[in-house]
């Protein structure tokens, strides 16, 4: 627990890798506009597991689902709020994308623009899978019933690591006796056993040659001769060489790079048009065509090639992407990958199912992870064991985590952070132990309460409470503070004001009358 | 589940099928009322004593005396041995499996277009306006497709032939003539049968045919004759399949794994290439199953409206008999025929069940 202390402690100067400010989403229904969330903040720092924790319906997974803006719409909608994934504001359009006119509760007249709304969704598809994965509660529901594992996991990669690909069998075919050399005096430099396996993880991955993982570990281990050993390791890397059409390689790699420019400079005319620098727009824009004639011009034949033959085209990349896939299936604990790659979900059992996801949430070496409720639908053990792997992945490659739950004790077991919802507000966000122990909130203090607890054992009555009312109605929400119509403490100002969350100790914030009196502006 | 076990499971379903339906015709053909069917064999202007002799005859011959099982047998063996019995009519005289070669391959020719073209129009129309639930054009397409689909056959045809046959004579209106007659014909070979009509080679059917040998005047010709017929039974098989994509489409785009492809980060576009319409195309497979089967039915409609000598001709001129006062109800024609009917509708339903294990890897089980 301590170590964990000074985890946050270091947080402090962190940047955030996800930011939600002021998140409203909304459901125009036939029965009235659900209000899902209103006015959520939050925000997940490197490296953290962040719990969202509430009762069904208090808008968790609507907030997970808007992170990455995956509401459908229809019915759904943001309203307003800023998105913040790694640094980038990924709803800063949303008034050019559509124009909502609400005239009653059941009749909202919303016009979309289809080119902003194109743009928008061309720019979050590089986006999404890329910075941020995602995995959902049924896993059953969420594979694609007709593509098998495989496929499903290769789409991401050759969606997201073309580039990356493409560089890693270019070094492979250009392997050079000097770099190896360095790899290996940089491995006999470190000490830490898992260190050194990282190390040589690495090395494979950067020169494709990630079968051989293991005969290098082992050559490292009985050898001791530097030369024996790099010269054994080019040989290996040498004779691996597939005599592939390197020019091939190249110019679907600058096509693929091209590519990337193109998505860097819409991203950076976004930021001049959210700006309102004309000349920077110009300048983006004028840049942007540049590149677009270069694409049509220099890689004409490449893209109808694509277009028709894709997999003929890319199969060396295929063949690449069935290897990490395959790696990533084995980093996930799948028995026998082999066999799983060419399976269809429907042949899984659901554990492996959730595993299969997760490796294709890895897929692209995202550095955040939603996870959405991910084993609600899965027995007991199997949970254990997927909690493991999340908890794992985030340990080792330090992915950040979004955790979405209903399950206090899953939230104990993983979370550093935990924010507590409650009708599409967070009510309530501190460390881990502090929500256990010190709960402030008194929805948050009904919901402690309300749980078995195994530290508490000594005290002479356990008296399990449950908290009176029912969830409101979101179409018609309780004014003020959601909660007050069930709350114990309600005062008169509760239910004309909205209390604000606000800290009210260190990285302690609560939305409650009780401890601050300030209120959110309308 | 391998397919090839799933194959082979599922033709051995085929043998209770093809006796359940052997069956079925047997009793048709014993269920009509048998004086009936004896009256063909007897000579209404013999005096009354040649009369019951011939009557005995008649039933000796066919073996109604027999116990039900042994004519059940008798009759077994008789389709195993291709004899399905002969029949008299307007359109055809004589042995009714040489009827059905001759008649299927013109309805045939009808069937395989009418699919090809509303397949080609429906996937690609129903994938558009699936993909916009609730647009405009959506809207249209729902309305046009709801019209078509309970507009009857017999009715569109007659508007059809009305609005277009009227200026344009060759199209359908005269049917598609299978002697070829008056036509430009340079190199389709034809062969006649024993009662005078010619029909093409190989196939005896008329478009194919003369592409195959490269007469492309009357691949014209006969072509023209295919449209109305053609865009008849199309209008109702294509919306039954316009409004089952669209639905499957809009059922697959609510689907969790769509989310989860769009999370991955795939683009719009194959969102719905790769991921929406491929799952929502795979039940059409099954209705295009069915429909082949109403097609069937709109064969005799359509054949008699167009005066097309097809199989749905045969089997209304096996109904209605010969003109004349001997007209008469050809129990084997009918029979024969409802056999076929039966033999093709379990033939498009294996096959439809085999594309679809072939395509969807759930089902293999
Ligand atoms: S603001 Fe008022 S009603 Fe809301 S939780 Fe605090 S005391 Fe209860």
């Amino acid at each position: 627990m301590i170590v964990e202390e000074s985890k946050t402690e270091k947080k402090k100067n962190l940047k955030p890798y996800v930011e939600v400010k002021d998140l409203v989403t909304q459901f125009f229904t036939s029965r009235g506009i659900v209000k899902a969330l209103d006015k959520v903040s939050f925000s997940v720092y490197p490296g953290e597991i962040y719990g969202l924790v509430g009762e069904s319906g208090c808008g968790k997974s609507v907030t997970s689902t808007s992170v990455m803006d995956l509401i459908p719409d229809p019915p759904g909608r943001i309203i307003s709020g800023e998105i913040y994934i790694d640094g980038f504001n990924i709803i800063a359009d949303l008034n050019k994308m559509a124009r909502i006119k609400i005239k009653s509760e059941t009749d909202v007249r919303i016009r979309r623009y289809k080119k902003a709304i194109k743009r928008h969704n061309n720019v979050l598809s590089k986006i999404r899978g890329d910075k941020i994965a995602m995995i959902f509660q049924e896993p059953f529901l969420a594979l694609n019933p007709t593509m098998t594992i495989g496929d499903q996991i290769m789409e991401v990669i050759m969606l997201h690591n073309i580039s990356s690909i493409s560089n890693s069998i270019l070094r492979r075919e250009n392997i050079s006796s000097g770099e190896v050399r360095n790899f290996i005096t940089e491995f006999y430099s470190i000490n830490d056993e898992t260190q050194k396996r990282k190390e040589v993880n690495n090395f494979a991955a950067s020169y494709a040659i990630q079968e051989f993982e293991e005969s290098i570990l082992s050559l490292l281990a009985t050898s001791d001769d530097k030369q024996y050993i790099e010269n054994e390791i080019l040989n290996m890397v040498r004779e691996n060489r597939t005599g592939m059409n390197i020019q091939n390689i190249r110019e679907i790699k600058g096509y693929f790079d091209l590519q990337n420019d193109i998505f860097q400079n819409t991203l950076r005319l976004l930021q001049a048009e959210r700006n309102g620098d004309s000349s920077a727009i110009k300048q983006f824009n004028s840049e942007l065509s540049k590149l677009k004639r270069i694409e049509a011009s220099s890689f004409f034949l490449l893209r109808l090639k694509l277009k028709f033959a894709y997999k003929y085209v890319m199969k060396e990349y295929r063949k690449e992407a069935r290897r990490r896939t395959l790696e990533l299936l084995t980093l996930v604990n799948i028995a026998g990958p082999e066999v799983v790659i060419d399976s269809y979900p429907h042949e899984l059992s659901g554990g492996m199912q959730q595993r299969a996801m997760i490796a294709m949430s890895l897929a692209s070496n995202p550095r955040m992870l939603i996870a959405d409720e991910p084993t609600t639908a899965l027995d007991v053990t199997t949970q254990a064991q997927i909690l493991e792997i999340i908890k794992d992945l985030n340990k080792l490659i330090g992915m950040a985590v979004l955790f979405i739950t209903h399950d206090l004790a899953v939230i104990a077991e993983t979370c550093n952070r935990v924010g507590v919802m409650y009708a599409g507000n967070i009510v309530e966000e501190s460390s881990t132990i502090e929500i256990f122990n010190d709960p402030k909130h008194p929805y948050t203090v009904g919901l402690m309460s309300s749980v078995p607890r195994a530290d508490k054992k000594r005290e002479k009555e356990i008296k399990l409470e449950t908290i009176p009312g029912t969830v409101p109605n979101l179409i018609t929400p309780p004014s003020g503070c959601r909660f007050h119509p069930r709350c114990k403490f309600a005062m008169d100002i509760c239910s004309l004001k909205k209390p604000k969350l606000v800290e009210i100790s260190e990285r302690h914030k609560v939305a409650c009358f009780l401890y601050s009196d300030e209120s959110e502006v309308e | 589940m391998e397919l090839k076990y799933y194959i082979i499971r599922r033709l051995l379903v085929l043998i209770p099928t093809i006796i359940g339906l052997l069956l079925l015709t047997f009793i048709l053909l014993r269920a009509i009322p048998v004086n009936d069917l004896i009256a063909n064999y007897v000579n209404q202007k013999a005096t009354p004593a040649e009369k019951a002799l011939e009557k005995q005859q008649a039933i000796t011959l066919l073996g109604l005396g027999q116990p039900l099982p042994v004519q059940f047998f008798t009759y077994l063996t008789d389709v195993a041995n291709g004899n399905l019995g002969n029949m008299y009519s307007a359109y055809y005289n004589g042995g009714v499996l040489r009827g059905i070669e001759l008649f299927l391959p013109v309805t045939l020719e009808i069937a395989i277009f009418t699919v090809i073209f509303s397949v080609l129009i429906s996937i690609p129309l129903g994938t558009f306006i699936g993909s916009r639930p609730n647009s405009v054009s959506d809207s249209v397409g729902r309305v046009f497709s709801l019209i078509f689909y309970a507009m009857p056959i017999f009715w569109l045809a007659l508007m059809l032939q009305y609005a277009f046959g009227k200026n344009l004579l060759f199209l359908g209106s005269y049917g598609l003539p299978i002697n070829g007659q008056g036509f430009p014909i340079q190199q389709v070979g034809f062969v006649h049968n024993h009662t005078g009509y010619s029909y093409s080679v190989p196939t005896h059917m008329l478009f194919i045919d003369a592409v195959l040998n490269l007469d492309f005047p009357l691949a014209v010709v006969a072509f023209e004759h295919l449209i109305l017929p053609v865009l008849t039974l199309s209008m109702t098989v294509l919306a039954g399949l316009l409004r089952f994509i669209r639905a499957g489409m809009v059922d697959t785009s609510n689907q969790e794994y769509i989310k989860t492809a769009r999370a991955k980060g795939v683009p719009e576009k194959l969102v719905l290439k790769r991921h929406i319409r491929k799952n929502a195309l795979l039940p059409s497979v099954t209705v295009i199953g069915l429909l082949v089967a109403g097609l069937l039915g709109g064969a005799v409609v359509v054949e008699d409206i167009f005066q097309i000598t097809g199989l749905g001709r045969l089997s209304l001129a096996a109904i209605t008999g010969t003109s004349g006062n001997g007209a008469n109800i050809q129990f084997f024609g009918v029979a024969g025929t409802v056999l076929f009917f039966g033999l093709i509708l379990m033939l498009t339903n294996l096959i439809v069940d085999i594309v679809y294990a072939f395509l969807d890897p759930r089902i293999r089980y």
